[in-house]
């Protein structure tokens, strides 16, 4: 007889199951370029600058981040004329903008997604990238000739590295732009400037005297009172030390990060104990003892800030584009002759740049679900991503539409929306609008792209202060350091306690709460909290990464 | 001949000190809520100088027309609407059944039922196995995603056993013996007994469904099978958030009482509903009172 033990039984079944799991990890392995089963539907030859247009109708699921200001429409033609040119159509996951992240990592983790997964900002990705749920698209550029095409011919090599994971692959298609775009600045009424004769101040030396002469008119006010400092990325006095900080050579602000390229010296260095860190904040702090800077800048609202400026009582804030038009055109709409601009960012110790150091021509971008790998359309779902966020064309598309319909074109290839269409304002009368009647310019679709396609839709005061600015000079981007796994843990455990040290002593040494004489206590401190084991990590990596790639 | 007993000082104190901390109670309870609504039907810069207290300023509707004028509100609020019934009725016929099960003490293996459920207290499957399991069922993108996983809350269901256990045991002998059935004893003697805990629990539960949205944020895909809760939650995030498009004045109005406006239209009909359910939170207090 033979007959099986309870534990024979269990031993079999345990092994098989062994057998099952070794059998999954062995997929992994030939995740080669074999591409042969996947082309269903692809063009065969699809270059650069071609229309891209699949052999058979193709239906792609996408994740869709429903805008509550232009909501999903079935009848856009945006869908209508994506189909007449490309046979795509977009089956749609709707998820309301509120709550985006949180449904992307449910069914990115539940393996439920959509195969395009649009609008994920870095490092949004890397959660994705540990879990094994996006693919890691840095393998299958050759599949994307307009993105490869716009990399090189915009020099982005040193950007996209930035996105670089340990395996040394990026798993994310950011928005691509042609040139660093300046929206943050100051604002200052300028009908105040004129009743006292002051002219609008180009540095940051300039701006100090036109407050003191406002303050001497005034004496009551504080006459620059700053707003920005609950905006994510949460950082006290957000935009003001950011756009000090490019003119001092150092990150600050809500673009702060604990390394700075040096430029000068060429190498990297501790931003919060950097000497152009220290003359930014000596700036301030003279600017609050002479009462010219409100001491509440660093912590208050925004609406309590903007209050102030809308009821006189401050004179400067900062601005980006749409809160000169949105918030304090008609905040300031009871006062009479009141009038408010954007001015250029003043010029400080490091001349006229147009960045701070590390500034980025990426923007958030597309993930691509890892299943969608074994798909047989896969091939042609690459080219149509291609196309559509990358080519020209599809970039046209994306943001104006269809020529004659949404816009107009004259000869010198300016582009005119049509006069019943409205869109930003730019033809108040239109019944129609870009966004909520066409589903053009939306956020899931369009971003990125040559700076001339995004200034078409600028006012001509925006057009202005753009051309200020561009006459200003690029920084080239900082080498990369790309860190080693274990590197990328140790600095993780670094960052945060030093970042969190900084920006709380650098409020305080402005507002004068810790005299500037403690400035070498200070940086002892930072060494105290391991800044010196921190800098050592960014150098390492930084030398290994000349060392392999020149 | 009525004596009259006068106060004594001690009481009259009391009285006053009553009245007094009660009415700033009142005030402290009523007043965010008046000043909520003052907002929704204030203009843009009286909101931003703060001149908004109890009674609007600059008054308009504009914000209310945004919000109506979409038809997809309507959809949703509908759709609210309608899950909130449904479930609430899958909730009470759900959770009466089981608690009157345990609450009769000669039910076999009534710890382990009892378990069952308060187990569920303290642990759950977590956020992805649910939605693995919800979707593998069929039951995304329909309302049973919504009305079904949620339908007993044990809380709840322990009141309502306790409620069920305190019952006098004799009024169901008698009506046994008079000829009821089991579902007729629950139908005709115990249910109409229980009115102030039913009105309790149908309170409790329409107002959960109501203002829930998470739920209905994960199964459903279709932004036109998404409770109002949803839609308003959105509209606020892009009306608020700093990527917010556009620039009209509207926009502006629609961005300084968005969530005035919000807070107003769900709140109102769940608002309507209490005082009909309020007058069995009396009864119920004083039978309680009275039996001893």
């Amino acid at each position: 007889m033979f007959e099986l033990t309870r534990r024979q039984v269990l031993g079999v079944a345990g092994g098989g199951f062994l057998l099952a799991l070794a059998g999954c990890s062995g997929d992994d392995s030939d995740s080669d370029q074999k591409l042969s089963d996947n082309r269903v539907g692809a063009m065969s030859d699809y270059k650069a600058g071609d229309q891209f247009k699949a052999t058979e109708p193709l239906t792609f699921t996408v994740l869709y981040n429903n805008h509550p200001n232009y909501p999903i429409q079935k009848d856009w033609l945006f869908w209508s004329e994506l189909e007449k040119r490309t046979g795509v159509k977009f089956q749609t996951t709707e998820v309301p903008l509120s709550d985006y992240n949180s449904k992307r990592s449910l069914i990115l983790g539940s393996g439920d997604a959509p195969f395009i997964i649009p609008k994920t900002y870095r490092p949004d990705e890397e959660p994705f990238v540990a879990s094994g749920t996006v693919l890691p698209v840095s393998d299958y550029l050759d599949l994307m000739p307009n993105f490869q095409d716009k990399i090189n011919k915009w020099n982005l090599q040193s950007d996209m590295d930035s996105l670089r994971q340990a395996d040394g692959k990026f798993y994310l298609l950011p928005g691509l732009h042609e040139d660093v775009w300046t929206d943050y600045t100051l604002a200052v009424r300028t009908d105040v400037l004129q009743k006292h004769n002051l002219q609008v101040p180009t540095t940051w030396e300039e701006l100090r005297d036109t407050l003191k002469a406002l303050k001497a008119a005034y004496p009551n006010s504080y006459p620059f009172s700053e707003r920005f400092n609950q905006s994510p990325p949460t950082a006290p006095g957000g935009n003001l030390l950011n756009i000090l900080g490019q003119a001092y050579g150092v990150n600050g602000g809500w673009n702060y990060q604990n390394a700075t390229w040096d430029y000068n010296a060429s190498k990297w260095v501790f931003t919060g104990a950097a000497d152009g860190y220290k003359q930014m904040i000596e700036y301030l702090n003279t600017l609050v003892k002479e009462g010219l800077l409100d001491p509440e800048s660093f912590t208050q609202s925004d609406d309590q800030a903007r209050q102030k400026f809308a009821s006189g009582k401050s004179f400067v804030i900062s601005a980006n584009a749409q809160s000169i038009v949105n918030d304090y055109r008609p905040d300031l709409a009871k006062v009479q002759g009141a009038t408010v601009a954007k001015i250029p960012i003043p010029i400080g110790p490091m001349g006229p740049v147009r960045s701070g150091p590390g500034a980025s021509r990426l923007e958030n971008g597309v993930m691509i679900s890892k299943k969608a790998r074994d798909s047989k359309n896969f091939v042609a779902m690459m080219q149509f991503v291609d196309w559509l966020w990358y080519s020209d064309a599809g970039e046209e598309f994306a943001r104006w539409g269809v020529e004659g319909v949404t816009y107009t074109k004259d000869g010198s290839g300016k582009r005119t929306l049509t006069p019943d269409v409205n869109m930003l304002d730019l033809n108040p009368q239109g019944t129609k609008h870009l966004q909520k009647d066409f589903g053009f310019y939306n956020g899931v679709f369009a971003y990125g792209g040559k700076t001339e396609l995004l200034e078409s839709f600028f006012s001509d005061e925006e057009r202005e202060f753009q051309k200020a600015m561009n006459s200003r000079k690029t920084l080239p981007v900082p080498p990369p350091h790309p860190f080693t796994e274990e590197e990328r843990e140790q600095a993780t455990l670094l960052e945060s306690p030093l970042k969190d040290f900084v920006t709380q002593q650098t409020v305080k040494f402005i507002l004068g709460q810790r005299p500037l004489d403690q400035w070498d206590a200070y940086v002892s401190e930072l060494k105290a909290k391991n800044m010196d084991q921190y800098m050592e990590l960014i150098t390492k990596a930084y030398d290994r990464f000349k060392k392999d790639h020149g | 001949m009525v004596t009259k007993v006068r106060d004594t000082r001690g009481v009259r104190v009391f009285r006053v000190l009553n009245a007094v901390i009660l009415t700033a109670v009142v005030v402290v309870t009523v007043y965010p809520f008046l000043n909520v609504l003052a907002r929704s039907f204030s203009d843009e810069p009286s909101i931003r100088a703060g001149e908004v207290n109890l009674l609007p300023r600059g008054f308009n509707l504009r914000t209310y027309r945004y919000v109506t004028s979409d038809s997809m509100f309507w959809t949703n609020y509908r759709n609210t609407v309608v899950y909130t019934v449904v479930a609430t009725l899958i909730a009470m016929a759900m959770t009466i059944c089981y608690a009157y099960v345990l609450s009769k003490k000669h039910l076999r293996g009534r710890t382990a039922l009892v378990s069952i459920a308060v187990v569920t207290m303290f642990f759950t499957g977590g956020l992805i196995p649910n939605y693995v399991l919800i979707t593998s069922l069929g039951l995304k993108n329909s309302i049973w995603a919504i009305v079904l996983p949620n339908a007993i809350n044990v809380f709840n269901l322990l009141v309502m056993k306790a409620f069920f256990e305190a019952l006098p045991l004799e009024l169901e002998e008698a009506a046994a013996v008079d000829g009821l059935n089991t579902y007729g004893i629950l139908l005709r003697i115990v249910l109409p007994l229980s009115k102030a805990m039913i009105a309790t629990m149908v309170l409790f539960y329409s107002v959960a469904f109501w203002n829930s949205w998470f739920t209905a944020f994960l199964y459903m895909d279709r932004s036109e099978l998404l409770p109002v809760t949803v839609y308003l939650r959105n509209l606020i995030a892009g009306a608020t958030g700093a990527t917010a498009a556009g620039g009209s004045t509207t926009d502006i109005q629609i961005s300084a009482n968005i969530q005035a406006v919000t807070i107003v239209l769900t709140v109102i009909p769940i608002l309507l509903v209490y005082p009909f359910i309020q007058r069995y939170f009396v009864r119920g207090v004083m039978l309680g009172a009275v039996k001893g």
